[in-house]
């Protein structure tokens, strides 16, 4: 670019441009979210001249507050997020772990049985599903919300296949000094395989935080809801009063984007893992 | 098996020999007992997932093939029916409106994600000022929640007091246009909800893809006096094939399941001109109660899939090969 000095860059100035204008696009909806979050009720919210003028105030979070279980929704959505993505490095490290390196009898029908499991949509379980959960009694429990997106088998798939890549030599080594399977597990794959595992969990958790189909039929009680499915509840109240239910989103929002803010290079690189695979 | 019974014939036979009678056959058990336990321990690693996988994966695959082939409500008496749901699918409009309601939005959905993923790749891709904030930007949206980023475009998208339809008011458009009560409107309101809340994810799979391109093949051709276009069109174009493939599987796929944005943003109106598939099964299981009928839909997203899986892991296998 360098080599050809022109007095002005028309072809860059128009990438510019282009790629702002974007990036505006992208960033009007949200930025709308938030200003309107703090408009008083019942404000014009239409006009843009209005809409960025003061007054602005704290009501409308003090309403969500007040009105809503919000808090709870966000720490639900969280636990279940947070326990749901322990689980699931848990099991599929375990079970990635014993079809790499232990040799047992059908071990290729397990692994074939596994990865059928990923071209199964949970979309077309959830009737069965859920008459089972309502037979057990688990209707608006932790372990109804939790314990069916545990067994992920992508999880498996990747964790072994990085597994495969660590030498075998390091495994024998290991068994020279009498370690038993587990302790090689826990002590030798469990630390090699730290990104994988980092990437896994952001995409279960990302998974988990987003899910919507699931909660919304075994979460119906007001106190067990995650934000996806409470959110909605509340704001059906308000139609035409915008900025309550904005104010709702921005709360519901937060602890993601802190999450994205904080660790924006291992979400794009955990993304980049368990996608291209 | 088969190498394991020779080797016993040959230590037998060697034994015979040697009229060392007992140690081979200890030796022999001992290799018994090895992979005895090792597969005890393979299982004892394997336990906590699969009990997880059987139990809410598994089973109710194959109950529901077997709900599907009966008839009763929710909680009743099941009675055997045979194929019946799956005579009375053939027939029920509903459903085949729900069927091509999905398709098309795999249809419209795939394509613009995969064109405009790509450009924001590029656009991050191409060491602009600023890339941190643009790269911010055009990925946010995707960690809203799926719920948040519908209630943002159904208050935006409302006649009256959206957003949107006061701006065009204020360019002059002087109709009140119902962005969600209007059909055709309708689905491109979910398309372009669906657009914003996940380019950002596509964009990330896109941007690994140009990263992977060897600088030296640009110098070359730079070297050789290529436009812009034309080392987008024979470098760049051609080395994102796989990452293409890639984004269309995983799009379809996530297309194939949508539920979420019509629920949330039309509720699958107006009328069911917006009523995916697993909105469908979700209303007949959970609103009619009819799990029979609704487990057998649920085998026709199941098989749609399985066959779209197929056709797609050819094309894949295709590409790659």
């Amino acid at each position: 670019m360098e080599k050809h000095r022109k007095p002005f860059n028309y072809k860059k100035l128009i990438v510019y441009i282009i790629s702002y204008f974007f990036a505006f696009i992208m960033l009007v909806p949200l930025v709308w979210m938030v200003v309107t979050s703090f408009k008083p009720e019942g404000s014009v919210v239409t006009v843009i001249g209005e809409l960025i003028q003061p007054p602005f105030t704290l009501d409308s979070y003090f309403k969500v507050n007040d009105t809503s279980e919000i808090w709870r929704w966000t720490a639900n959505s969280v636990f279940v997020g947070a326990v749901q993505t322990a689980g699931t490095l848990l099991v599929s490290s375990l079970a990635a772990f014993a079809i790499s390196r232990i040799p047992f009898k059908g071990k290729n029908f397990v692994f074939l049985i596994i990865l059928a499991g990923l071209m199964v949509p949970v979309e077309a379980t959830i009737v069965p599903l859920f008459s089972m959960i309502a037979d057990l009694g688990w209707v608006n429990t932790f372990q109804a919300l939790i314990l069916p997106g545990i067994a992920l088998p992508l999880g498996v798939l990747i964790l072994k296949q990085f597994y495969d890549s660590i030498p075998t030599e390091l495994v024998e080594a290991a068994k020279m000094d009498g370690a038993s399977l587990f302790t090689i597990w826990y002590k030798i794959f469990l630390p090699l395989s730290r990104t994988s595992m980092a990437a896994l969990a952001i995409f279960v958790f990302v998974q988990s935080w987003n899910n919507f189909l699931w909660p919304l039929l075994v979460a119906t009680d007001a106190s067990m809801m995650t934000l996806p499915v409470g959110i909605p509840t509340f704001q059906s109240a308000f139609a035409t009063d915008l900025s309550v239910p904005m104010a709702a989103n921005v709360i519901g929002s937060v602890p993601a984007l802190i999450i994205f803010l904080i660790f924006q290079k291992h979400i794009i690189q955990g993304i980049t893992m368990t996608g291209i695979k | 098996m088969g190498a394991l019974n020779r080797e016993q014939k040959d230590m037998e036979e060697q034994s015979a020999k040697h009229k060392v009678v007992h140690y081979p056959q200890k030796k022999n058990k001992v290799k018994r007992n090895e992979s005895l336990k090792s597969n005890a321990i393979a299982w004892a690693f394997l336990f906590p997932f699969m009990l997880l996988y059987v139990w809410f994966m598994l089973y109710p695959i194959i109950q529901g093939f077997f709900t599907s082939l009966t008839t009763g409500s929710f909680g009743m008496a099941r009675e055997f029916s045979g194929l019946d749901n799956y005579v009375r699918l053939l027939s029920d409009q509903a459903f085949w409106q729900s069927l091509w309601n999905t398709v098309y939005f795999v249809l419209i959905s795939t394509p613009t994600i995969v064109i405009f993923g790509l450009i924001l790749a590029l656009i991050v891709n191409a060491k602009l000022k600023g890339t941190t904030f643009l790269r911010s930007a055009f990925f946010m949206p995707y960690m809203l929640s799926i719920s948040v980023m519908a209630s943002i475009w159904v208050f935006i998208l409302q006649p009256y007091t959206g957003f949107l339809n006061a701006i065009l008011g204020q360019l002059g458009v002087s109709e009140e246009i119902f962005w969600l009560g209007n059909e055709h409107l309708a689905w491109i309101s979910i398309l372009v909800a669906t657009l914003w809340w996940t380019l950002g994810f596509n964009m990330v799979l896109f941007l690994a893809g140009l990263q992977d391109i060897s600088e030296e093949m640009y110098e070359a051709a730079d070297i050789d006096g290529a436009s812009a276009w034309a080392k987008f069109w024979h470098i760049t174009l051609p080395s994102l094939k796989g990452v293409v493939t890639l984004v269309v599987i995983l799009q379809s796929v996530a297309s194939f399941k949508l539920f979420g944005q019509p629920w949330l943003m039309t509720g699958g109106g107006p009328g069911d001109a917006t009523r995916p598939l697993v909105q469908y099964i979700y209303e007949l299981g959970f609103i009619q109660w009819d799990p029979g009928y609704a487990s057998a839909v649920s085998y026709v997203l199941f098989g749609v899939m399985a066959i779209f899986a197929a056709i797609q892991y050819k094309l894949l296998v295709k590409k790659e090969g």
